[in-house]
């Protein structure tokens, strides 16, 4: 039987993965079976980090071949070592689904042995999850780079997502961190998953998908001297071309000395910013180029959407009963489902600044770009309303913060309001 | 100033609507305690199938979402949800239409808060309700909601369980959902006496192993736990007991 004592190890060494969504599939109970997806995920509690929990995220084992240098769990590191066997895993699982703890599985590994034999327990893993145990909960499982494609594109046809982890956000970095890993050894597999995706997708296949709720991954901010820029693009890349459905941030913070990394944590206000300029992308119909130069990092005062606003005042203000969907959500402070709100109810009558409050739009921001019935109530010069915003930037920046690793469900990726 | 007092099932609140209609100064209520004026009157309503399903016949004809709606805003645990409900209707037939997209009208947002409010809570729960499995292998869950939710929770998890049995007990309105593998039913019940199964302590203890350790305590953010989470839930989670 799994012990404390192991499961505080195999958790420790998994829990600086940022990912915990349940969210983005659909997978139904069968006869007989336990569990199933909810699409916009769920969130079974909350660790006093201010982190979701959603998944049961732990190591299949920490005993690495590799020896990554922000990896606490790397080769040379002294650190305790533990693994768990498959049935342990099921067990585990089960119990914790039934008592409604969690929403699934995040499994993932340390490279033991060698990548094949690495990923073929985690495929015999989750396979028995399903045939043995009957489970049809949630399932996020972390590819290991390497291993072999017929391994991976069977997990792929069991589990609900997958994700490798970029790590850092270009080859060299790569190369002087995590020299044991390429970038083709993670690229590819996410390639061919990316494909069968759009296999499925081409051919309208309904049941037995794979990754119904698609890739993630994960790259380390801070760790290596990217610009913010750098990053976006490569976020962009990963979106429009290769079809992923989050890449999370993780700023980086020192658990492990060495030389050839920084001393100092990267922070969270960057890491902040940069999952606002992602949902920009994602949700708010901006490009890259728009919001961040490819050498530049994005603006510390103020937000992504206000930084583009103040760029392109000639742009506003804009009305708010007659502006198009797309113009309205690039009106800082107006969020997605604010402008949602504003199109739904300028449909039966025209909005003044008394309905926007009342419809709960806090035009503390837009009353600077937005006229109501032709009335303007923000401030007239540039300067004064750059003042303005900055002064309520910084008194939002400890609240806003607290947006970065908010739970993953659907209200919050539909809306994501900045 | 008329009150209609109604008993809280959605057949009074329907008849309640139909004999309040044509009233101008109609409140429909299910409080017990009212403080009313002197000139008010108060009329104590009984359900009556035949008026109530007149009210839902018609409503049915002009939106066929209202019905919804309603039925969620009559789980609302604010006080005032029988009359924003009925506001809601009278706006409906007004209109001949749905209005619920109209929501710079007082009553729409009214009852898009209230309605947001118990959808909202039912979403938390969903992940918030913690099981316990009893001797008998029968999971059982007691919950506090602020809203009347635990007929609208049960059908989540039956889905979810299909063969495995379950109670979920809202232990301050004294009622639960019974389900036995097949089947939900909603029943009132006083108390429980619960014999654990020998397994509970065991994966309880686990659980709150896995909630110390996957927390970074480099990075802590109490707030936004208890924004998320709030407190009054927390008498129900096993991770938050010492």
């Amino acid at each position: 039987m799994l012990d404390a004592r192991r499961l505080e190890i195999l958790t420790e060494s998994a829990k600086y993965d940022v990912s915990c969504s349940s969210s983005g599939s659909k997978r139904v109970n069968a006869k007989g079976g336990l569990g199933n997806a909810s699409v916009g995920g769920i969130c079974h509690s909350f660790t006093p980090d201010g982190r979701c929990i959603s998944l049961l995220k732990i190591l299949m084992s920490n005993d690495c071949l590799y020896d990554c240098e922000y990896c606490p769990n790397r080769r040379s590191a002294d650190v305790p070592r533990a693994s768990i066997t498959p049935d342990e895993i099921c067990e585990l699982t089960i119990n914790f689904y039934k008592r409604n703890y969690i929403e699934g599985l995040f499994l993932s590994s340390a490279v033991f042995s060698s990548p094949d034999r690495t990923m073929e327990a985690l495929c015999e893993t989750v396979v028995k999850l399903r045939k043995i145990y009957n489970f049809n909960g949630y399932i996020h499982l972390k590819g290991i780079p390497y291993a072999d494609d017929a391994l991976i594109m069977r997990a792929a046809k069991y589990v609900d997502r997958m994700s490798f982890n970029i790590e850092l956000p270009s080859e060299k970095s790569l190369k002087l961190l995590a020299p044991q890993k390429t970038r083709d050894s993670l690229i590819l597999p996410m390639k061919k998953l990316s494909a069968a995706r759009e296999y499925d997708k081409q051919n309208k296949i309904r049941s037995g998908k794979v990754i119904p709720a698609g890739q993630t991954t994960q790259m380390i901010i801070g760790a290596s001297p990217e610009s913010d820029g750098q990053i976006l693009r490569l976020t962009e890349a990963l979106y429009r071309k290769m079809g992923l459905k989050r890449v999370y941030y993780s700023s980086y913070i020192p658990v492990v000395e060495s030389p050839k990394l920084p001393t100092v944590g990267a922070g969270l206000l960057r890491e902040h910013r940069l999952y606002q300029a992602d949902w920009l992308i994602r949700f708010y119909g901006f490009d890259v180029d728009e919001l961040c130069g490819e050498g530049d990092n994005l603006d510390a005062d103020c937000d992504p959407k206000c930084a583009w606003a103040m760029r392109n005042m000639q742009l506003f203000p804009v009305e708010v009963n007659t502006a198009p969907l797309e113009m309205l959500l690039r009106v800082p402070g107006i969020g997605a489902r604010g402008a949602y709100r504003i199109i739904n109810a300028r449909k039966y009558t025209a909005l003044d600044f008394d309905n926007l409050a009342k419809m709960r739009i806090i035009i503390k921001r837009a009353k600077h770009f937005i006229t109501c019935k032709g009335k303007f109530y923000g401030s007239e010069s540039r300067g004064a309303i750059k003042a303005a915003l900055m002064l309520d930037n910084r008194a939002e920046n400890a609240e806003q913060l607290s947006m970065f690793s908010s739970p993953d469900v659907a209200v919050s990726a539909i809306t994501g309001e900045i | 100033m008329i009150y209609y007092v109604v008993d809280g099932s959605e057949d009074c609140f329907y008849t309640a609507v139909f004999d309040a209609y044509r009233q101008k100064d109609a409140i429909i209520t299910s409080e017990s305690n009212l403080q009313t004026e002197l000139e008010s009157r108060i009329v104590e309503v009984t359900a009556d199938a035949e008026k109530a399903e007149r009210v839902r016949k018609k409503l049915r004809q002009l939106d066929g979402g209202a019905e919804n709606d309603i039925h969620l805003a009559l789980r609302s645990c604010d006080p005032l949800r029988e009359n924003t409900a009925f506001g809601y209707i009278r706006l409906i037939i007004e209109k001949g239409g749905p209005v619920r997209k109209m929501l710079a009208h007082p009553v729409v947002l009214e009852m898009s808060d209230i309605t947001g409010k118990v959808t909202g809570e039912l979403h938390k729960l969903k992940g918030f309700l913690r099981f316990m499995e009893n001797a008998q292998g029968v999971l059982y869950a007691p919950f506090s909601p602020d809203n009347d939710i635990t007929d609208l929770i049960a059908p989540h998890f039956a889905e979810r369980f299909k063969n495995q049995r379950f109670v979920i007990h809202d232990v301050r309105r004294k009622i639960a959902a019974l389900y036995d593998g097949e089947q939900i039913i909603l029943t009132s019940v006083d108390s429980a006496e619960i014999y654990l199964s020998e397994y509970e302590k065991y994966f309880e203890d686990l659980w709150k192993q896995y909630y110390k350790s996957v927390n970074i305590a480099s990075r802590p953010h109490e707030k936004q736990m208890k924004g998320y989470m709030p407190v009054r839930y927390w008498k129900f989670l096993p991770e938050k007991q010492r």
